[in-house]
């Protein structure tokens, strides 16, 4: 049964956002204020870098807000303003990244000022913006949150998020039918979803933990993975990927909804962080770390895996 | 030439094709997408979505081999790929929006340099467009000087008649050939109405007053806040039906290996990045205004035509919400 998510709370969080940039815009506290602002097609949202109180009013917060904007404060995205303190609208999963990067000495907390929203669920995509948020339409990444308040925030909006109705848990369910597969059968599966790879990068792109100024897979002198986006290249590349983002990726899936060839790419990062809980007890919070679960060692890890 | 041709012949003709061993490409359901691919049977043909990915990859594909070489001791030998080898193919159901972007890579891709990679398919290829009778709001053709039924770049163009079947109609040498091969599956017209065409939202664009002020505004502040957002992916470019940047690359170790043609993009912080290290285009707004540019500028003055087609697209697949259309018309306001 389609059960149609609660989100009149977005109204009155949109009025928040607005009061607050409005007002710490005006007395200086922020040099600028990331958020979303409303796309041509209704429904649609982009994101937007306003420098002026008088352009808070573009700000608004709804079901189309998908972005992780958190993207946006790290050095691979050199042409946005980062001069003085910034101020940056976060949902909970958003703000699990920008803790990821705080804890990799990325980002300084006291250059940020955070807006968290309460809320209440995203659409998965965009390709029909116009559609209500429900069961079906809500992205995949919302029916497993537990972190639909943000803690340790600068503003929150007076606003208490309806819970969620009981939604399937969809990556969970995959990751248990994938497991249940023979390799071979695991390999056939994931060699078909690479093979529709184009390399457009537009995973690594959006992702807030792919700041890497030089991208190993971009190396021409010499070349350390294959460009073309054929079986081989494409399979390295979504294998660095993933290797790379074990122990750092928040869970935003952004990856996964920019995906113009629809490979659920975040099926691999919830398989890893499946697997660091169950391994070290570890996985994305709200508390910075300054380490993370791969880069520390302990005496009385597990190392039953060296034979 | 006009002719019309009933559903089930329609698909029968597909069928005879594919069994005369003729390769016919259309839309079809691939996974969860509907992708240009080779049908196995007309069954396959899917009229009502527009392709993720546009027609150019019949022509121009995502990567393509260009020569092999092989190297013993001082010797090399280099084979080269004969692009006599690709097959003759038909594309079925090509929307108006891809089929007119084909023209304009042929300007391309024959100016200067003969590229006889694309030239070769080209050559080899009959286009069957698919006129339009519905449009979401990312569609914007008619803003682009297009329309939903235009014929430009389709040998054949097929709009769907009121009670089924389609009015078709030839464009070219190509459609008249493939009219008289075919003819017992098609009829003259009996006068049956053809159905109401799609209607995109977005008003003409005034695409000479666009390139008025891209002609002065290769500065401008406007760049910044329009690319601010852009985060140097290709995703825009890889699903864009006149897009047609490449790279080339060796790949394979130093005794044996290939030589390979593969999409590239402006949105990439490689894209013209020198040799020396140095590159023109060192931030992503410098590269957005290239795409622009390129599209609404460069080429008309090179080619007399415009870089695009208003399929939408690079709207829909855009990861932070980058409207080229909406990008037009602020210009033209300016």
């Amino acid at each position: 049964m389609i059960q149609t998510i609660d989100i009149s709370s977005y109204s009155a969080i949109t009025d928040a956002i607005r009061s607050e940039a409005r007002r710490i815009l005006s007395d200086s506290t922020v040099s600028a204020v990331i958020g979303y602002t409303a796309g041509r097609r209704v429904g649609t949202t982009q994101p937007i870098v306003i420098t002026t109180a008088d352009e808070a009013d573009k700000l608004l917060f709804s079901a189309g807000c998908l972005n992780d904007l958190v993207v946006y404060l790290t050095k691979a995205k050199k042409d946005v303003p980062k001069s003085g303190r910034i101020g940056i609208v976060v949902k909970g999963c958003d703000l699990k990244a920008l803790v990821g990067l705080l804890g990799e000495s990325q980002l300084k907390r006291e250059n940020l000022y955070l807006i968290g929203i309460p809320c209440s669920g995203v659409l998965g995509s965009l390709l029909k913006p116009s559609a209500e948020l429900t069961s079906e339409t809500i992205a995949s990444k919302c029916c497993e949150c537990t972190d639909q308040l943000p803690l340790g925030c600068d503003f929150i909006p007076a606003v208490t998020p309806a819970p969620l109705p009981d939604l399937e848990k969809r990556y969970a369910t995959e990751i248990a039918r994938l497991e249940a597969m023979t390799p071979s059968e695991r390999w056939e599966f994931w060699k078909e979803q690479f093979s529709k790879c184009i390399k457009c990068y537009a995973c690594r792109q959006v992702c807030p933990f792919c700041f890497c100024e030089q991208c190993l897979c971009d190396r021409n002198r010499p070349q350390m993975v294959e460009q073309t986006p054929r079986p081989s290249g494409n399979t390295a590349w979504h294998l660095v990927r993933a290797m790379h983002l074990a122990g750092r990726c928040a869970g935003c899936g952004e990856c996964e909804r920019v995906c113009p060839m629809d490979i659920p790419l975040n099926l691999l990062n919830r398989k890893m962080a499946k697997e660091l809980k169950e391994l070290f007890n570890s996985e994305a919070g709200f508390e910075v770390r300054d380490t993370g679960p791969l880069t520390s060692y302990r005496e009385d890890d597990d190392q039953s895996f060296i034979r | 030439m006009q002719k019309q041709i009933t559903e089930a012949n329609l698909r029968l003709l597909i069928d005879s094709l594919l069994l005369k061993g003729q390769r016919v490409v259309g839309p079809r359901q691939s996974g969860t997408m509907v992708l240009y691919e080779p049908l196995a049977s007309a069954s396959d043909l899917v009229t009502d979505e527009l392709p993720r990915r546009s027609i150019k990859e019949a022509f121009f594909p995502v990567c393509e081999d260009l020569l092999e070489y092989r190297k013993e001791g001082q010797q090399i030998e280099l084979k080269d790929i004969d692009p006599a080898r690709f097959p003759e193919t038909v594309l079925f159901g090509v929307r108006p929006c891809d089929a007119a972007a084909v023209p304009v890579l042929d300007a391309v891709f024959s100016w200067d340099y003969k590229d006889q990679f694309f030239l070769a398919r080209r050559a080899k290829t009959t286009i069957i467009g698919l006129a339009c009778t519905t449009a979401d709001d990312a569609c914007f053709c008619t803003a682009v000087g297009l329309s939903p039924n235009d014929p430009k770049g389709s040998d054949l163009l097929l709009t769907p008649m009121v009670g089924g079947g389609f009015l078709v109609e030839s464009q070219s040498e190509k459609g008249e050939v493939f009219f008289s091969t075919w003819q017992d599956r098609f009829s003259e017209p009996d006068g049956t109405q053809t159905q109401a065409l799609a209607t995109p939202a977005l008003q003409p664009l005034d695409l000479k007053k666009i390139k008025a002020w891209l002609d002065d505004h290769f500065e401008d502040r406007a760049w910044d806040s329009i690319a601010v957002r852009c985060v140097g992916c290709g995703a825009c470019a890889f699903v864009c039906p006149a897009c047609h940047c490449f790279d080339i690359v060796d790949e394979g170790s130093e005794k044996a290996g290939k030589r390979r043609k593969f999409w590239d993009a402006c949105g990439f912080s490689k894209f013209t990045n020198h040799a020396s290290g140095h590159n023109p285009r060192d931030l992503q707004p410098k590269r957005y205004r290239n795409r622009i540019m390129h599209k609404f500028k460069y080429y008309d003055d090179k080619f007399g035509q415009t870089l695009c087609t208003g399929c939408g697209r690079c709207i829909r697949v855009c990861p932070v919400g980058i409207d080229i259309a909406g990008v037009l018309e602020e210009i033209e306001k300016k």
